[in-house]
């Protein structure tokens, strides 16, 4: 594989698989893109960055053609009337049709004529070629199950395979790490370079500088909707660098070390006992929980209300607690931002308002929605620097980031006692991602419990206190404490490689 | 490389803190249903040229008079349908509820006390809805469907499909009289519906966990918001209005009809959906709602004032349908 190293050189244009060229967008008075540039070789894998809101969904719906271009031009392999299958979105979830097989999945989309005979022989063994192309082991397990079956991160096997299968040349992927797992990133990544040797480009979009240095060749980005780096070798240039000219200080690339022992009014203290585990936690501390989804959903689950029969039992100084629904955890003070943003977080068709504002609707058993509430609304909406048009605005007006940020905004006001976090930085910028950390320290600060899960080891170290370990099957394999916690020991009590 | 960065952002982007005025924001919220009001006005206009007598004081009074009914039947629907749940009973409801009032009436029973034992109908039949969608988790489609199958027949089992005729002098206060002089009752409670239901949905924490619910009701479970009661209280609300819609009807028209409320709940549902609500939910309004079931009745007016084959009024309101959530969509695109 050649690792382009040219900056404006080459300007030769059929080079580029695929070239944007002063790329224009407003969504009303919004204006987004402002002469945005993308150019992308064949074989290439090309990182797109930028912060929260600076366009790059919004490029990459234009380049897909879900969105109209205001002017600039689009080329591929040089020619401005590109056929439509060379350049395939993978999206994070959703786009495949959940109770069709994986073989209706990847050979339907592009059968052209509606009443042809399927040839359902021929139809498999293109499906199953395309599939064995991305992940030979998935194309012999399940070709003929049901997509509502598979791991959200053996559906974007899938979607890419269909892309392939569809001619596509150039895969567009919007954050595809964000829900994934470290060694199911390691898979998508491995495939992903296999893809550029044979010659298929990548377009990747991630907040996670770590993952781009281990997989990209080149970067442009974005600030603002312009191209403020074009093409730029990732060999030649510093992560300092990048973040600045994504317009955000560059200090912002460590998070904070945690601070020291809690107010003094630290008062609580909450033990959560399970079979075989017995955990005490402390006004002002954070408590991360690292692992695979299957042990610290059982722990959230009970802190807020959401299961029954709860996994864990709870004490809270002393008193045995139990939270039949969502409505008494929350009243009772504890606050949780989910970690699946689109299907468990965001009110999609209410402003942001009502988003913000819901939880403390009911921490307060509020029976008017009053005038008040814009206020604080605001209030919190400048608080977390959140770029929304208005409070009236709906929440898909606002980036992915902004979104997440929204979630987080719905517990400022309620000042809980207990804050049950899952992966809140899940699709946010570096700059943010320093703010949130910073939000949590003074939380716990502020005597707040914090539970936090998360992927990201390297986020865990450096703010928590201790981490609770879970392996592959769920169970509690260790706690490790503020001294303990490194990468290595982290993969090793939780299974999963680092 | 580095492009010199012009910092113009300060002056492009909306400017975070400010929110619009409050004429600003109520013209942006209710968009849509200035523009169905004003395609209403379009379209009665449009039917003066070939039938003048369509702007008369007294045809207008008709048209108020036909709506009554179906607005507050489309205003239930809308609970339901903004929870992006569906009730499909309510013209069974309509039709039961005329055939116990007329029971009722024969056994001579004081008038008042017909309207309480017939709300009980709705009051029933929407608690069966609320009580299968939420405790037992069926489907909002499958539940209205089995609830409108057997109020349809029980409506003319329990008169063996005979029709009764009202006999009391002064049941027809209930729709005619004037509570507040110079304001006959149905549109009193038309409007007062209307509006009470449209400041419970703006201004009360429950109106928006209606939306909410309908937005995302995983999410709004997650809130603390109380999914099932909310959901149960709309299907309970809806069956209610219906059975309040069909003793004004009735209070009107003195006869009862086993079939009465056949074609209402079609009627209802594309009021709604013509008012800017999404069979998904989490959107439109009671007056969105209100404006739409105006729309259908003026369409039915002008249908029989034009003289056109009556057969043909749900081919127009397919097409005004049609036309209006084109309109919707394409208005929502621009924004
Ligand atoms: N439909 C819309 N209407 C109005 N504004 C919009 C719309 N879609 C996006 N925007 C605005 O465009 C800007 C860019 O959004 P975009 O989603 O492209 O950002 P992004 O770079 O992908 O950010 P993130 O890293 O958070 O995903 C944001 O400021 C957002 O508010
Ligand atoms: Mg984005």
């Amino acid at each position: 594989m050649s690792a382009p190293r040219e900056t404006q050189a080459g300007t030769n244009a059929t080079a580029f698989v695929l070239e944007a060229k002063q790329i224009e967008k407003s969504f009303g008075a919004t204006h987004v893109l402002r002469g945005a540039n993308l150019r992308i070789r064949r074989g290439e894998i090309h990182a797109l960055l930028g912060g929260n809101g600076a366009g790059k969904s919004t490029l990459i719906r234009i380049i897909s053609g879900s969105h109209r271009l205001d002017a600039g031009s689009i080329s591929i392999d040089g020619r401005l009337d590109p056929n439509p299958n060379a350049i395939a979105v993978v999206f994070q979830e959703l786009a495949l049709l959940p109770h069709l097989s994986v073989a209706e999945n990847i050979y339907l989309p592009h059968r052209k004529c509606a009443f042809a005979r399927l040839g359902e022989a021929a139809c498999y063994a293109e499906a199953r070629a395309a599939l064995a192309l991305v992940d030979e082991e998935l194309a012999e397990r399940t070709l003929d199950w049901p997509v509502a079956q598979l791991d959200l991160h053996e559906r974007q096997f899938v979607e890419i395979a269909r892309a392939l299968s569809s001619g596509a040349r150039v895969l567009l992927l919007d954050e595809p790490t964000a829900n994934l797992t470290f060694s199911e990133t390691e898979r998508l990544f491995g495939i992903l370079r296999r893809l550029a040797q044979q010659g298929i480009s990548t377009l990747l979009v991630s907040h996670r500088m770590g993952e781009i240095r281990a997989l990209a060749d080149v970067c442009t980005v974005l600030r603002d909707g312009r191209s403020v780096l074009d093409r730029v070798a990732l060999s030649d240039i510093s992560d300092e660098a990048i973040v600045e000219a994504m317009g955000q200080k560059s200090s912002a690339v460590s998070p904070p070390a945690p601070r020291g022992a809690p107010a003094a009014s630290a008062r609580m203290q909450i033990v959560l006992r399970s079979p075989g585990v017995s955990l005490s936690v402390a006004s002002g501390e954070v408590l991360g929980l690292a692992g695979a989804p299957a042990g610290p959903s059982g722990v959230i689950e009970t802190l807020i209300g959401a299961s029954r029969p709860a996994a864990w039992q709870i004490t809270i100084d002393g008193i045995d607690v139990r939270f039949p629904s969502p409505a008494e955890a929350i009243r009772a003070g504890v606050g949780y931002v989910s970690g699946d943003r689109a299907e468990k977080g965001i009110l999609a068709t209410l402003p942001i308002l009502d988003n913000i504002v819901a939880a403390a609707r009911v921490a307060d058993r509020r029976i008017l929605a009053s005038s008040r509430e814009a206020t604080a609304a605001q209030t919190a909406l400048d608080m977390l620097s959140i770029k929304a048009s208005s409070i009236d605005a709906l929440p898909q007006t606002v980036s992915g980031g902004t979104q997440q940020k929204l979630l987080l905004a719905r517990w400022l006001a309620p000042a809980p006692k207990i804050l049950v976090l899952e992966e809140p930085t899940r699709g946010v910028d570096i700059g943010t991602k320093r703010e949130i950390y910073a939000m949590i320290r003074d939380a716990a600060a502020a005597g707040c419990v914090v539970v936090w899960w998360s992927t990201e080891f390297t986020e865990l170290i450096a703010v928590c206190d201790r981490v609770v370990a879970f392996d592959l099957s769920g169970q509690a394999s260790g706690v490790l404490d503020r001294d303990e916690l490194d990468e290595v020991s982290l993969s090793r009590a939780t299974g999963m490689a680092a | 490389m580095t492009e010199v960065v012009i910092d113009q952002r300060a002056a492009d982007r909306p400017q975070p803190g400010k929110r619009a005025s409050l004429v600003v924001r109520l013209t942006r919220i209710y968009r849509t249903e200035i523009a169905i009001a004003m395609a209403i006005v379009v379209l009665l206009v449009g039917i003066s040229f070939w039938s003048p007598y369509v702007l008369t004081w007294g045809n207008l009074a008709n048209i108020a008079q036909a709506a009554a009914p179906l607005i507050l039947m489309s205003l239930g629907v809308f609970l339901v349908i903004a929870t992006s749940g569906i009730d499909l009973s309510v013209g069974s409801t309509f039709s039961l509820t005329g055939m116990v009032a007329g029971l009722c009436f024969s056994a001579a029973l004081p008038w008042p006390v017909v309207c309480l034992i017939s709300l009980g109908v709705g009051l029933a039949v929407g608690a069966i809805n609320g009580g299968l969608v939420t405790v037992v988790g069926l489907a909002p489609f499958v539940v209205t469907l089995i609830t409108y199958a057997i109020g349809a027949s029980l409506s003319f089992v329990i008169t063996n499909g005979h029709s009764i005729a009202i006999a009391d002098p002064n049941f027809w206060t209930l729709n005619g009289g004037e509570m507040i002089p110079g304001i006959t009752n149905f549109v009193l409670f038309c409007a007062l519906a209307v509006i009470a239901l449209e400041c419970v949905l703006r201004k009360l924490v429950v109106g928006r966990w209606v939306f909410a619910i309908g937005s995302n009701d995983k999410a709004a479970r997650l809130l603390g918001i109380p999914v099932h009661g909310v959901r149960f209280g709309v299907y309970v609300a809806s069956g209610v209005a219906a059975s309040f819609a069909s003793l004004l009807s009735l209070s009107y028209i003195s006869n009862s009809e086993s079939t009465a409320g056949a074609n209402l709940m079609l009627q209802a549902i594309a009021a709604c959906v013509i008012g800017g609500a999404s069979l998904f939910g989490g959107t439109g309004s009671a007056i969105g709602a209100m404006l739409g079931a105006i729309m259908i009745t003026v369409i039915q007016n002008g249908v029989n004032l034009i003289g056109i084959n009556s057969f043909w009024q749900g081919t127009v309101t397919g097409a005004v349908i049609l036309v209006a959530v084109l309109i919707d969509r394409a208005t929502k695109v621009r924004s």
